[in-house]
């Protein structure tokens, strides 16, 4: 049995001061879409900086299912399982 | 008895704040706040009793932040909430480009990309879409340009509010947002076959001056005087004046070496005194590399070049849009920076210039004022 009942949420350090300095959450959600969902609604603050107001997640975040960029799965409608990690990561980008 | 001069500068990694006395002997630089990210947009909202500072913070990864100080940019917090759209407009906030104090204590006003406008009521910490331009029926007729598409100038009179777009022109309401009507005749397009379009010019700034109601200028995209196509030339387009509130515009470009430039001011004093900084249209640079603020006393009559102190030569920077501001002193200081970092100042009203910081990052943003 995993230990947790949703996915493990990681949190980059950046973006903690938005969900009470956790590194990570436990969100519940059969895809990434239902785990942002989730987001949205637990820590709307922490929400707004991987997603727009379209729901779209933002150019330079990248999402990975353990070690799959979501792109390479099945983008928002990827399949995870409870004890799955999902990573939110900025790209490396800038200058 | 207000006795510092702060200067706000938003460059690309982050907001600068400078602070100084009266006679501005010496600025003492601290920041960046919000280090490593874009401030397009800054204001020194002086009504209170206690000036506030707010900034914004455009996060390409994060999207975009309001930034507040209340203690004259020695710190600085995020607000609750940054303007958006709603949900179901299909929009995304891209940049944040101009904040204004509304008519209302607590009112600030705020101006992003793609082009609309939002209004707080409580200091920053929520934001509402002010419907009556951001779904005005021209807005998806809006063209970006080189910069976005975005709403970049905010001048708040009463119930009478003025916006710039680029591209899209000068629209207001004169019943405090609820609606908007465009009010561009006079003011050219070059870029565009009819060159006097109701709407979609690039007007690049507007000012006006609070004891000379209906008085206003405009720095609009000139550039176009050599233009053979269809339509005609379209000289001295570029820089404009209107006294019916805007209804109406006039060029008052006549004497200056280009129509082209994207800030202007007034003096705080007389609003007859108004500022441009010419720049060549096609590569947005200072005229033979020799940069310079032009004055005129006489509401655009006449221009007098100032440029005592500043290079004579090699010198191609940009003045962006938001980057030059004058203090309200007896005998005010004008303040530009340059997209090479450079922080200049102009005493007496531009007669002397002396370059105050010279390493900054490009500077998109440059606000000041008396506390």
């Amino acid at each position: 049995m995993p230990a947790t009942t949703g996915v493990e949420l990681f949190v980059p350090e950046m973006l903690r001061q938005y969900c009470g300095k956790a590194r990570t959450l436990d969100i519940a959600g059969h895809t990434v879409r239902e785990v942002l969902a989730e987001l949205e609604r637990e820590y709307p603050a922490l929400y707004v900086n991987v997603c727009d107001e379209t729901g779209a997640v933002r150019r330079h975040i990248n999402i990975f299912v353990n070690d799959d960029h979501m792109r390479d799965l099945n983008g928002l409608d990827s399949i995870v399982t409870a004890g799955d990690a999902v990573i939110i990561l900025p790209a490396v980008s800038g200058g | 008895m207000p006795d510092r001069v702060i200067l706000t500068i938003g460059t690309r990694k982050g907001l600068f704040v400078a602070e100084s006395g009266k006679a501005r002997g010496k600025f003492a630089l601290r920041g960046p706040f919000a280090g490593g990210v874009a401030v397009y947009s800054s204001l020194i909202d002086t009504r209170g009793s206690t000036p506030q500072i707010f900034a914004s913070s455009c996060n390409p990864f994060f999207g975009m932040k309001v930034l507040r100080s209340k203690d004259l940019g020695q710190t600085f917090k995020e607000t609750k909430s940054a303007p958006a759209f709603p949900k179901d407009d299909g929009r995304a906030l891209a940049n944040i480009w101009s904040f204004a104090a509304g008519a209302k204590k607590n009112e600030i006003l705020c101006g992003v990309e793609p082009a609309s406008l939002f209004r707080s009521r409580d200091n920053g910490d929520s934001w509402e879409m002010v419907e009556g331009i951001s779904n005005h029926e021209h807005s998806r007729k809006w063209q970006p340009g080189a910069g976005g598409l975005c709403l970049h100038t905010i001048i708040a009179d009463g119930d009478r509010i003025h916006v710039g777009i680029s591209t899209g022109g000068h629209y207001v309401s004169e019943d405090g947002g609820k609606t908007f009507n465009a009010w561009n005749t006079g003011i050219g397009a070059g870029f565009n076959p009819d060159p006097y379009p109701e709407f979609g010019q690039c007007v690049h700034k507007i000012v006006a001056h609070k004891d000379a109601p209906g008085r206003m200028y405009i720095q609009n995209h000139g550039g176009w005087g050599e233009w053979d196509g269809p339509g005609g030339r379209r000289p001295d387009i570029g820089v404009l004046r209107s006294d019916d509130h805007g209804k109406t515009w006039r060029s008052i470009a006549k004497g200056l070496p280009s129509d082209f430039g994207f800030p202007m001011l007034v003096h705080p004093h007389d609003p007859d005194t108004i500022y441009v900084l010419p720049l060549v249209g096609q590569t947005r640079t200072c005229p033979d590399g020799a940069p310079a603020v032009w004055r005129s006393e006489n509401g655009g009559e006449s221009w007098k070049r100032l440029a005592k102190g500043m290079p004579k030569k090699d010198s191609y920077f940009t003045v962006q849009r938001d980057a030059m501001d004058i203090d309200a002193l007896k005998s005010p200081a004008i303040y530009f920076g340059t997209t090479t970092g450079q922080l200049w100042m102009g005493r007496e009203g531009g007669e002397e210039w002396e370059c105050v910081f010279d390493a900054l990052p490009p500077i998109h943003n440059v606000k000041v004022a008396v506390v």
